[in-house]
């Protein structure tokens, strides 16, 4: 139930500041560039749009979210309710992703993915990878600009070898890198069994450390430990 | 003067300890070694994976638009993103009741800025860019991509009331960019649905070599720029 309505809040939240709107209006747009595109290039174009946005819109905007619940002194409240930190964690990853997927679904059928399924694993799984490097990153930033500085890394080494193996220029054993097995699904041309694993075990791994982190920022709020 | 002076070192002070500046001052050339080195090699593999004479080639100069567009764009980005944290830690009602005033803010805010991206992308455009522009060309280039920076800040600032709002809207607005690459891929009658963006004049003034479209470029920045000043004053009023 309480993770029911943080759940529930955080979409409000997303609504209010217009993530629906932004998306809708994003969505559309998208689908007119896929439109305009020649039938040889769609699902490749599809597949770059899904995982550079809608999959990694958390990895853009979290430093947003968590700075301005900050200075509203939102996670100050939540800090002293029973809330625990894995259930606001799981509930920016799922209340993000909802977006996420519903992208993902309408791009994945405009471009004709060859498994939509496979897209929306692909979209959620790359999704919840970005959401959580952002999370990490926005608790132990105290800026817009220092949140967007030191998620550039993350972008490169996220981004940059997932499009060389779209376009298949990473060799035999790229797609185990998660960036490219998450890449591989998104565009619906595959799955690698070693990739999906390892991407799993990066999720867990990143679950736990933005767990530690959320605890860490509502023990440190306006500038005492509590 | 001395108040602008004073609130545009301010910001830079503030930046600087974010490592915002050295990352503004590095990124143009770090992105323009990357397009003048990156982009032929993959032409290279491309065209070695596909087979055929030139896959991005043709679309080098939409490359050095992009570039143009993206340099100034991101040394405003950032003027924009301090403005949105001190809108929302109410700096900056504070600071319009100084000496400095409303206009001196946006001024020490958005115009100095502007100016400086412009003169850096004068200087780093010749360098990688990856097509031949003329002297023209490159003046013209800078001058639509810092027209378009203030935009985009502008838009940010004028239209948000909050850093998340602010994050939505820049991810909206640098869709603006984009108007550069319809000369290039839509046919002429339709392209014109675009023509509310200046980046599509810019894009028809490299496609069509005419240098006549660059006016049309400012018009059209300066249409936007007016509507967003009235928009400004009318939330900080």
């Amino acid at each position: 139930m309480r993770f029911k309505n943080l759940l529930a809040w955080d979409m409000r939240f997303q609504a209010r500041y217009g993530f629906y709107l932004l998306y809708g209006f994003l969505t559309i747009f998208y689908m007119a560039v896929l439109f305009a595109l020649p039938a040889s290039v769609k699902s490749a174009v599809a597949a770059m749009l899904i995982f550079s946005d809608p999959a990694a819109m958390g990895l853009f905007f979290m430093g947003a979210i968590v700075l301005l619940e900050k200075s509203q002194r939102v996670t100050s409240f939540i800090a002293i309710t029973p809330t625990k930190a894995f259930e606001y964690v799981c509930s920016k990853v799922l209340s993000l992703n909802a977006i996420a997927l519903v992208v993902a679904a309408v791009l994945s059928v405009a471009s004709g993915t060859k498994s939509i399924a496979l897209a929306l694993i692909g979209t959620f799984l790359a999704g919840a990878v970005f959401t959580l490097f952002g999370v990490i990153v926005a608790t132990k930033t105290s800026s817009l600009n220092q949140f967007l500085l030191l998620t550039i890394p993350v972008e490169i080494f996220g981004f940059v070898p997932a499009i060389l193996q779209l376009f298949g220029l990473t060799g035999a054993y790229g797609s185990i890198y998660p960036a490219n097995a998450c890449m591989e699904m998104v565009s619906g041309s595959g799955i690698s069994l070693p990739g999906l694993l390892l991407t799993l075990i990066l999720i867990g791994f990143l679950t736990y450390t933005a767990c530690r982190c959320v605890e860490k920022m509502w023990q440190e709020q306006g500038g005492v430990k509590i | 003067m001395r108040a602008v002076r004073i609130s545009f070192f301010h910001m830079l002070r503030f930046v600087r300890k974010d490592m915002m500046l050295l990352a503004a001052g590095i990124l143009p050339f770090l992105i323009g070694i990357i397009m003048r080195l990156g982009i032929p090699y993959i032409e290279k593999l491309l065209m070695s994976a596909i087979g055929v004479a030139s896959v991005l080639k043709p679309y080098y100069s939409l490359f050095d638009i992009f570039y143009a567009a993206i340099t100034p764009v991101m040394l405003c980005f950032i003027a924009a993103m301090v403005m949105l944290e001190e809108h929302d830690d109410h700096i900056d009602r504070y600071l319009f009741v100084t000496e400095l005033g409303r206009s001196g803010y946006f001024i020490s805010r958005i115009a100095i800025p502007a100016v400086a991206s412009f003169v850096v992308t004068m200087v780093v455009l010749p360098i990688f860019c990856i097509s031949s522009l003329s002297a023209f060309e490159v003046f013209s280039l800078a001058l639509g991509g810092t027209l378009q920076a203030i935009i985009i800040s502008m838009l940010v600032v004028a239209l948000s009331s909050n850093k998340l709002e602010g994050m939505a809207l820049t991810k909206l607005s640098s869709l603006l960019m984009l108007g550069a690459v319809v000369p290039y891929v839509m046919p002429r009658p339709y392209g014109y649905l675009l023509a509310f963006m200046p980046s599509f004049w810019t894009g028809l003034q490299i496609t069509e070599k005419q240098p006549l479209f660059f006016p049309a470029a400012v018009a059209v920045s300066g249409v936007w720029i007016l509507i967003l000043k009235r928009k400004l004053e009318v939330k900080i009023r």
